[in-house]
């Protein structure tokens, strides 16, 4: 695991030396989705809650940099404490009202909070300029330059992969797969749920604010489409893509995504239909992400892979 | 505002609430007995209003004898989906269900791209409903007045189906116990291919009928289906009558609120999905799980 892990941090490491303009946008986009679905796969995996609002935090996070940069004239880089601050108050708002609902109807309040959030961007011109957004926003110095935005990202993802590390490991992580696993018998042992799994929504979802962060520096605008429910399934397909049970599972998807997507559309122009019929290969075929598909023969010679 | 001004504001929120319980109610029966959240159906909902229009060529002198037509494919389509895609993840977690369903979201939206191009669709009165109406002075489509009697002839069916006929029976016990239907001797795979048939060809019909009143194209599959979530979420999944109250509180939102503050009308609809979401989770009209687990 340790020489995979160096190899690839390699890798990636040297990428942008590899690859021309196209090919940097691509990874760049990848290594935002990447940031996006681990940061969602951190309460999705431990908490069993699926959540189809994780758009909202990412929207927030890219719309609170958008309007400071666009209306204040604040530098980029300084606005990402605040956008940080703002995905955490929605994960908080989102998270304290629906983590008391189980299965469907945690899912359908996240998206009912998501899609509010939507509504009142998408039409509220005189703020948030609706559905023309807000563009021209060209993040000067290291962010602007694309190197410079691909290294950020690639310290980002570590970040974020080394902050779910350490909770995975933490008391607190395995507090929180005790109360997935049995809710009513961590209950009975004293632990509160509620808290456990509204703390994990908020890191989950001020993490998915450093990717809205990200993804407004890279595309140098923000629409409404960021907060749209849609954005909430790309995350979760890149998640199960790559599968949410291994450690960097949701990254990988997140890779594949991103870089069929670009592969598909420089022959056609039906995208949709291609990552249609992936999706459904993948849910009836290998259901545990593409990474279980590399992994099978090393399962089974070590069946208990550290938790 | 005016009392005529007041009454048809009111019917045209009626009119949107008869095609929005048309779309929504095959999503609560199919909820209500598969377990399974179809993020397609809107998908399906488009569908029936392009093999409308492919039948009729865009002309409305043969809207209803075609109609029947389009919700028959619907029913196919449905019947053909639910074999070969839904049966294979009837047991598997909630998010590979959603997947799927999203799968055919995308499938189909392209799919009808190429069969029937990008561009919106849309037909003019069908036959009887050419001229207005006048309410109180002021000239009013006749069609809405069609429309909600159709929505209303369906429910009506529906209830008759599900309360008075022996498969309407077994479509009932099937939500409540499905392993016991099984004891008992029911081909619970057949009922389940018969439901879904169903519910896509109510969505089908739904669109069907509403071509009249907004253009279609194929995008609109992922707004159409938030709208559904939103009315079965309020009125109850898996309750018909919950759905037909969560369809026409939707509706009249949705009128009176672009009266009140145009801007944000959209936004009405989701603070009151959060709080029913909040209060009652089942909805207005849904049945409070027996075991809460």
């Amino acid at each position: 695991m340790r020489t995979k892990l160096a190899v690839a941090a390699a890798v990636l490491a040297v990428l942008p030396w590899l690859l021309h303009d196209y090919g940097m946008q691509v990874a760049i986009q990848a290594l935002v989705l990447a940031v996006f679905a681990m940061s969602f796969n951190l309460l999705f995996r431990n908490t069993g809650l699926l959540s189809f609002g994780h758009a909202a935090c990412f929207g927030a996070a890219g719309y609170t940099t958008a309007l400071l940069v666009s209306k204040l004239r604040w530098s980029f880089a300084a606005t990402l404490p605040l956008a940080l601050v703002a995905a955490a108050l929605v994960a908080l708002v989102v998270g304290f009202f629906s983590v008391r609902l189980t299965k469907i109807y945690f899912t359908m309040l996240t998206l009912a909070f998501a899609q509010m959030l939507w509504a009142v961007t998408h039409k509220w011109y005189g703020f948030t300029g609706g559905d023309n957004g807000i563009t021209g926003l060209l993040p000067p110095g290291l962010l602007g330059n694309p190197k410079g935005l691909y290294y950020a990202s690639l310290v980002a993802l570590a970040a974020v992969c080394a902050i779910i590390h350490v909770i995975r490991r933490s008391p607190a992580g395995y507090t929180l797969r005790a109360v997935r696993d049995n809710p009513a018998r961590a209950e009975a042992i004293g632990i509160s749920a509620f808290e456990y799994m509204v703390a994990a929504f908020v890191i989950s979802g001020t993490l998915s604010g450093l990717a809205g962060f990200l993804q407004v520096a890279w595309q140098h605008s923000a629409f409404p489409d960021l907060l749209y429910w849609t954005t909430s399934a790309e995350v979760i397909i890149a998640v199960i893509l790559g599968g949410s049970a291994e450690f960097f599972g949701p990254a990988i998807g997140a890779a594949v995504l991103v870089v069929l997507e670009a592969v598909v559309r420089s022959h056609t122009q039906y995208w949709p239909l291609a990552l249609g019929i992936v999706l459904l290969a993948m849910v009836l075929f290998f259901p545990s992400g593409v990474v279980s598909l590399f992994q099978r023969r090393q399962r089974r010679e070590a069946p208990r892979a550290a938790a | 505002m005016t009392l005529p001004f007041f009454f048809l504001e009111f019917m045209t929120g009626l009119a949107s609430a008869a095609s929005l319980f048309l779309l929504a109610v095959g999503l609560s029966l199919i909820f209500g007995a598969l377990g399974i959240v179809n993020f397609a159906h809107g998908s399906f909902f488009v569908l029936g209003a392009y093999f409308l229009f492919a039948l009729t060529r865009g002309d409305a002198a043969g809207f209803w004898h075609y109609l029947l037509l389009a919700v028959a494919a619907s029913l196919v389509v449905g019947a053909v989906v639910e074999r070969v895609f839904m049966r294979r993840v009837l047991n598997r977690a909630e998010h590979y269900q959603i997947l799927l369903t999203y799968a055919l979201l995308l499938i189909i939206e392209d799919l009808s791209k190429i069969c029937f191009g990008a561009d919106y669709k849309s037909i003019g009165m069908p036959k009887g409903f050419e001229m207005p109406v006048f309410v109180l002075g002021i000239p009013f489509p006749s069609y809405y007045l069609g429309l909600v009697g159709l929505a209303a002839a369906a429910a009506l069916l529906l209830w008759l189906f599900l309360h008075r006929t022996r498969y309407g029976t077994l479509v009932r016990a099937v939500t409540q116990d499905r392993e016991m239907l099984e004891a008992l001797g029911v081909n619970v795979p057949l009922l389940f291919t018969l439901i879904f048939a169903l519910g896509i060809g109510l969505a089908g019909f739904g669109g069907a009928v509403s071509l009249p009143l907004q253009s279609i194209s194929t995008g609109v599959a992922v707004d159409v289906v938030i709208s559904a979530f939103i009315v079965v979420v309020v009125g109850g999944l898996g309750s018909i009558w919950g759905t037909l109250l969560g369809a026409i509180l939707i509706g009249e939102i949705q009128a009176f609120g672009a009266l009140v503050l145009p801007e944000f009308s959209i936004a009405f609809t989701y603070v009151l999905m959060a709080a029913v979401l909040l209060f009652r989770p089942w909805g207005l009209l849904g049945r409070p799980p027996a075991v809460r687990t």
